[in-house]
């Protein structure tokens, strides 16, 4: 190769399939996992599952949602069967309607299948706080697809965990619970990822691979942002499954080092996003992720290793 | 900077938003994407292996109505490329006039994607949609990159001279400042090995540029061509230098080019099972999108209509 030493024209893109919620405004769904995602050399097949203006955290959007037909002939007629595109990985978000949901479950368990290097990626986006915004249907949809099939990583928040496996989680004691449950009901998935788990004034991660649970205290941040998750599901997909010929790191390493970045992200977010006269905590409604490309590769300061976000284990 | 780009976006490869997106980001801008068409890939697989739908006209004017009332002073840059339909351009044309009339100095492009070496791609009810936007008034369009044929088409004649290029361009600029016509008719200049390009500002000569031909079936480039130009346009817009944002511009597209070629099979034409190969390689071109800055040399600047 002739071209700039620096550049990325000698690496080897990975491939991911993503299929998520598009809006045109803003950073969330497939807009706030795609950019990260080719910055840092993947090629993303963005199947969008709705087209909004922006996100509803608003107040007023406009848009639609794309049928089960629509995206079942894009992903079995085009993707599959006519393209045949040799993924590395299958990232799925936020999927409301409930036949798209169990068709694209089982296309996605067909490509797993025929390929067993397929890195399979839920976010079961159920609800948060408390609150499901799909319907019950959508509920037992997910748990088909998490008993029946192989997930690689499955990343579920305080409320999914709690609706996914029934047991409360009011302090790590019933978080240890929830992910033994969620062994027993879901053993074919391989990892287990628990987000914005806010336990006694603490504000926690944890995570579950090969039986050995951990968790890490996450910085506290003063603000509301939207399309955190989405991020944080892209930006461990990128780090847990690196360009071919790097060995990928454990899953604790892993988040270690993606709750860092998304810590640095969402800095740099409020710092962008307040004016003078705010006062915390405040609601962000749009990452600043094209200002923040450089942290993506690394291009930052490195953070001194004792900042960094530690695991402690939990059994 | 935050640009609004509506045109095609394909799941699979690198065409219209796809191709747009990407390059901007790297430079800096929020890009808002409306999606006129979701497809599983280009129509250079085959017609028969296009799968999905184009946004329909009631779609599209719902998410530009929401987006012009909730955003209606965010954005430096306006750009569009491949829409379906007559109804559609219509849709944008009247959102995208809106948003010019509160914000007067946003930058709009149009690209009026139609067809190519004498063949329309469109339905024939597209045309007179162009025009109407193109040759209306109070629209608000600054920058138009048709090539030879769209030119041909929206001016209502042929073009087989140089002469009558620099008059076709004259009487368009009464209704368009800035006019880059994306490739001209390699017959015009009687040289088959390269493509040249008319950078053209109103007041001004037109200047015609040529780069090498890298002979490969590539789809997309026309969309990275104006995505790239928008932003050299509006990053220069105070002093500007039209034939320089054109050569810069073509100098990216061409390194671009040239890494796809090297990572491309050969012979891959139209409807061929290895297309897949072919996509432009958007992703690996990462640190080549902000050119060779303020040095460059004009090395295709070619020749002055006078």
């Amino acid at each position: 190769m002739v071209y700039n030493e620096n550049a990325m024209t000698k690496i080897s893109t990975r491939k991911v399939l993503s299929i998520q919620s598009h809006v045109v405004h803003g950073y969330v769904g497939n807009k706030a996992a795609t950019f990260p995602l080719q910055y840092q050399g993947w090629d993303v097949d963005a199947l969008n599952t709705v087209q909004f203006s922006n996100h509803p955290g608003y107040g007023h959007f406009t848009g639609f949602q794309y049928d089960a037909g629509h995206l079942c002939e894009i992903l079995e007629q085009g993707l599959t069967k006519s393209l045949e595109v040799p993924y590395d990985a299958v990232l799925m978000g936020y999927l409301p309607d409930v036949e798209s949901l169990r068709k694209i479950g089982e296309a996605v368990s067909g490509l797993c299948e025929k390929d067993p290097h397929l890195r399979w990626v839920l976010d079961p986006v159920l609800g948060d706080n408390g609150k499901l915004y799909v319907s019950a249907e959508n509920v037992e949809a997910y748990k088909q697809i998490l008993r029946n099939n192989k997930v690689h990583l499955v990343t579920p928040n305080q409320f999914e965990m709690e609706t996914l496996t029934g047991v409360t989680i009011k302090d790590l004691e019933s978080l240890k619970l929830s992910i033994e449950r969620f062994q027993i009901l879901y053993p074919k998935v391989d990892k287990i990822v628990v987000t914005s788990l806010e336990l006694k004034d603490n504000y926690i991660c944890a995570c579950c691979d090969r039986g050995k649970i951990q968790y890490a205290l996450v910085p506290r941040i003063n603000a509301h942002f939207s399309g955190t998750g989405d991020l944080f599901s892209a930006l461990l997909l990128n780090t847990l499954v690196p360009p071919t010929g790097q060995t990928p790191p454990t899953l604790a390493e892993a988040l270690s080092i993606v709750l860092s970045l998304v810590d640095l992200i969402l800095q740099r977010t409020l710092e962008y996003s307040l004016s003078k006269n705010d006062t915390l905590p405040v609601t962000i409604n749009d990452l600043k992720l094209i200002q923040c490309r450089d942290l993506l590769i690394g291009k930052h300061q490195k953070e001194e290793p004792d900042t960094q976000i530690r695991l402690i284990n939990l059994n | 900077m935050r640009l609004l780009a509506t045109q095609s976006h394909v799941v699979h490869g690198y065409v219209g938003n796809k191709a747009a997106t990407f390059p901007l980001q790297c430079l800096g801008w929020d890009v808002d994407c409306c999606n006129s068409v979701q497809f599983s890939n280009h129509t250079g697989y085959g017609l028969d292996k296009v799968k999905g739908d184009a946004t329909t006209d009631l779609q599209l004017g719902s998410i530009l109505q929401g987006i012009v009332q909730n955003f209606s002073h965010d954005y430096d840059a306006l750009l569009s490329g491949y829409l379906p339909h007559a109804e559609s351009i219509k849709q944008m044309g009247f959102y995208y006039a809106a948003y010019k009339r509160q914000e007067p100095d946003a930058l709009w492009l149009l690209d009026p994607v139609m067809g190519d070496e004498s063949k329309l791609y469109v339905s024939e009810s597209v045309v007179p949609e162009y025009k109407r936007l193109i040759f209306g008034q109070d629209v608000g369009i600054d920058i138009i990159t048709p090539n030879q044929f769209e030119l041909e088409v929206l001016h209502g004649s042929p073009v087989t001279t140089l002469a009558e290029l620099k008059n076709v361009l004259q009487e368009m600029h009464r209704f368009i400042p800035i006019i880059v016509v994306s490739s001209l008719d390699a017959r015009l200049f009687n040289d088959p090995s390269h493509i040249f390009v008319a950078a053209s500002q109103v007041g001004k000569s037109p200047v015609i540029l040529r780069v090498p031909l890298i002979d490969s079936y590539f789809t997309g480039i026309g969309d990275i061509f104006s995505a790239l130009l928008i932003d050299r346009i509006y990053n220069h817009r105070n002093e500007l230098d039209l034939v320089s944002c054109v050569n810069n511009t073509l100098n990216v597209v061409q390194e671009v080019l040239k890494v796809t070629r090297d990572f491309s099979p050969r012979g891959v034409t139209m409807g061929s099972t290895r297309m897949k190969e072919s996509e432009l390689k958007i992703i690996e071109c990462r640190d080549l999108y902000e050119g060779p800055g303020e040095k460059q040399e004009l090395q295709f600047t070619y020749k002055t209509l006078y």
